[in-house]
């Protein structure tokens, strides 16, 4: 008697378990979409995918539950699994309850630092687009970095108008009135984001504009000698001319609700 | 708990990746359940065992599925008498060459076409090398797992024997004085699969969606939380040291894959974000050594070969990897 009571209790259990798991990732996938957080964790590209693939798991949730409770169970006992049973939807079911309550969040300079803010990354130094045609006051930051990429003299830049936004970045070797206007750039998804960015020239002290902090930053080009970090060997510094923003106005802004360049 | 709520962030980016691709593997590998018959497939696989390991490098056309999904159909192409170096090249190529993983490859590093064209090559040629090798042990038992070797037992000597017919089920055998229960539970899978009942395939495949999905569900999330961890909580500056010449740097990445074992249809998102730090050999050498072996897939292998067997496996491809990719990043 006992025994086909904790059967039947088994029977009902993981594929309530097994519903359930397919059900809020559903929903979870369909928030995601819906509320835009997406763009917080992957490239825009991918919007189709993730919200056909919410519908799709909230629609197999529906049946799965639907034909728990009218009690048509085909029954599987022939599936080779490395996990004890519902440990995988235990997980899954737990890694979607947790999506749904902490929101995703937007990437912070710590992570840029342990990333190494510079110029695009070795391998794709090879110029994307380079357009002459844009003008300078309506670059963006990464449209900026591309130009400059492209073609790295810093004296042609002089006396452009640069109207930028960024977040703020406190960097070691930079004297005390620079900051690091920063980016972070998506090719995929959040684990591959990887923080770009130009130093500003300041009137006052960075202590100002503290790290994290959101700005629009509208000034003028101009080229400098800067302590520059090596990016393989960490602790050496070298002096570099760079293309530096010389700031007229700084206005502190709330984060973006779409924080990320994309590729 | 800053850098906590990071690791969450990339956690969730993985997976949020990552699922839509599962998604469509788990599909596709339940819906060939009944679309494809496999005695048909056998009885056209050719004889010649460095032809039939080439073969078996390529079924993975027919089942996309990537390393967690093509250990049950290697059991079930062994339980259907197929050569075990057939089983084994598809059991290494499988999760590489396939539509799907090659069609995200190539979404990942369309840049670099490089890197796609010579990841499908070099796991084809690993698969149908070390295929071959196993293909010197005519006798298959050798090789499995021995509980697995004894499933196969019965249906091999039932039906060579031609004697007693009223043998065919397996259940009792001459000579060895006790019956032998037979699990035909996989056999019940094709016989269910061929049925004409629309209804009862719909829930075939259903059921096999939901098991696959659940089951490689909670393998993504493992491997995503260990690759969100190190993202977050070892510095790049660590890995970029380990990666400083062309030998060291194809040596780390092979460990890196065998370490987070992610699926090989979203693996290749996994390297892009190491491609700004590491040469394209070493992320050759993560793409291609990632979905043969990782310590996930071990443990599914377990489930087909004796431990023995897994280790020359294991060997066999590491070194393989090693001279392919060196050899790419000396001559690209």
């Amino acid at each position: 008697m006992r025994s086909s009571s904790v059967q039947n209790r088994k029977k009902f259990f993981f594929p309530l378990l097994e519903g359930l798991s397919l059900l809020a990732w559903g929903v979870l996938l369909l928030k995601y979409s819906f509320t835009g957080q997406y763009k917080l964790l992957i490239h825009p590209n991918y919007y189709s995918l993730v919200l056909g693939s919410g519908l799709i798991l909230l629609v197999l949730g529906i049946i799965k539950v639907k034909s728990i409770f009218n009690n048509r169970q085909p029954n599987n006992s022939d599936h080779i699994s490395l996990f004890p049973p519902g440990l995988g939807n235990s997980l899954l079911l737990l890694v979607a309850i947790a999506g749904l309550l902490i929101p995703p969040k937007v990437l912070t300079s710590q992570t840029a630092l342990k990333r190494g803010v510079g110029d695009l990354p070795l391998t794709t130094v090879q110029p994307q687009a380079f357009r002459t045609a844009s003008k300078p006051e309506e670059r963006s930051l990464i449209e900026w970095i591309r130009t400059i990429n492209a073609y790295p003299e810093p004296d042609a830049y002089s006396g452009q108008t640069a109207n930028i936004t960024g977040f703020v970045l406190h960097l070691d070797e930079l004297p005390d009135n620079y900051v690091m206007l920063s980016r972070f750039v998506i090719t995929c998804c959040a684990v591959d984001a990887y923080p770009i960015g130009i130093p500003v020239k300041l009137d006052t002290n960075r202590s100002n504009y503290p790290v994290d902090s959101w700005l629009t930053v509208e000034g003028s080009a101009i080229s400098e000698t800067l302590p520059v970090k090596d990016r393989i060997e960490t602790n050496a510094i070298t002096e570099k001319r760079s293309v530096v923003i010389e700031a007229r106005a700084i206005e502190t802004i709330p984060t973006p609700k779409d924080p990320y360049s994309y590729r | 708990m800053n850098q906590l709520h990071d690791a969450f962030t990339l956690f969730l980016s993985l997976l949020v990746e990552a699922m839509p691709f599962l998604l469509l593997g788990v599909t596709l590998s339940s819906s060939l359940l009944f679309l494809i018959s496999e005695k048909q497939l056998i009885a056209k696989l050719p004889k010649n065992p460095v032809l039939g390991s080439l073969v078996g490098s390529c079924i993975g056309f027919l089942f996309p599925v990537c390393e967690c999904g093509n250990v049950p159909v290697a059991r079930r192409l062994l339980l259907s008498r197929v050569p075990p170096s057939v089983a084994i090249s598809f059991l290494l190529a499988a999760p590489t060459i396939n539509p799907i993983v090659i069609w995200s490859t190539w979404i990942a590093f369309g840049d670099r076409p490089n890197i796609v064209i010579f990841r499908v090559l070099f796991s084809a040629a690993i698969a149908t090398i070390v295929g071959c090798i196993f293909s010197i042990q005519p006798d298959s038992r050798a090789l499995l797992q021995t509980s697995f070797a004894k499933r196969l037992q019965p249906i091999t000597t039932s039906q060579s024997d031609s004697i007693s017919p009223l043998l065919q089920s397996g259940t009792f055998l001459l000579g060895q004085g006790k019956s032998i229960p037979f699990d035909d539970s996989l056999s019940v899978d094709i016989k269910q699969a061929n049925s004409s009942n629309f209804r009862s395939k719909w829930q075939l495949f259903f059921t096999n969606l939901l098991a696959e999905f659940s089951e490689l569900g909670g393998m993504l999330v493992f491997g995503s939380a260990i690759a969100a961890t190190i993202q977050v909580f070892v510095p790049r500056e660590i890995i970029l040291s380990l990666g400083q010449d062309t030998i060291t740097s194809i040596l780390a990445m092979m460990l890196l894959a065998a370490v987070v074992s992610i699926c090989s249809t979203v693996d290749s998102f996994f390297a892009l974000s190491f491609a700004a730090t590491f040469t394209s050999g070493s992320l050759l050498a993560f793409l291609v050594f990632g979905p043969t072996i990782d310590i996930k897939s071990v443990g599914l292998m377990a489930s087909i070969f004796k431990p023995k067997i897994i280790i020359y496996i294991f060997t066999l491809v590491a070194q393989l990897t090693f001279i392919f990719t060196l050899a790419y990043s000396y001559f690209f």
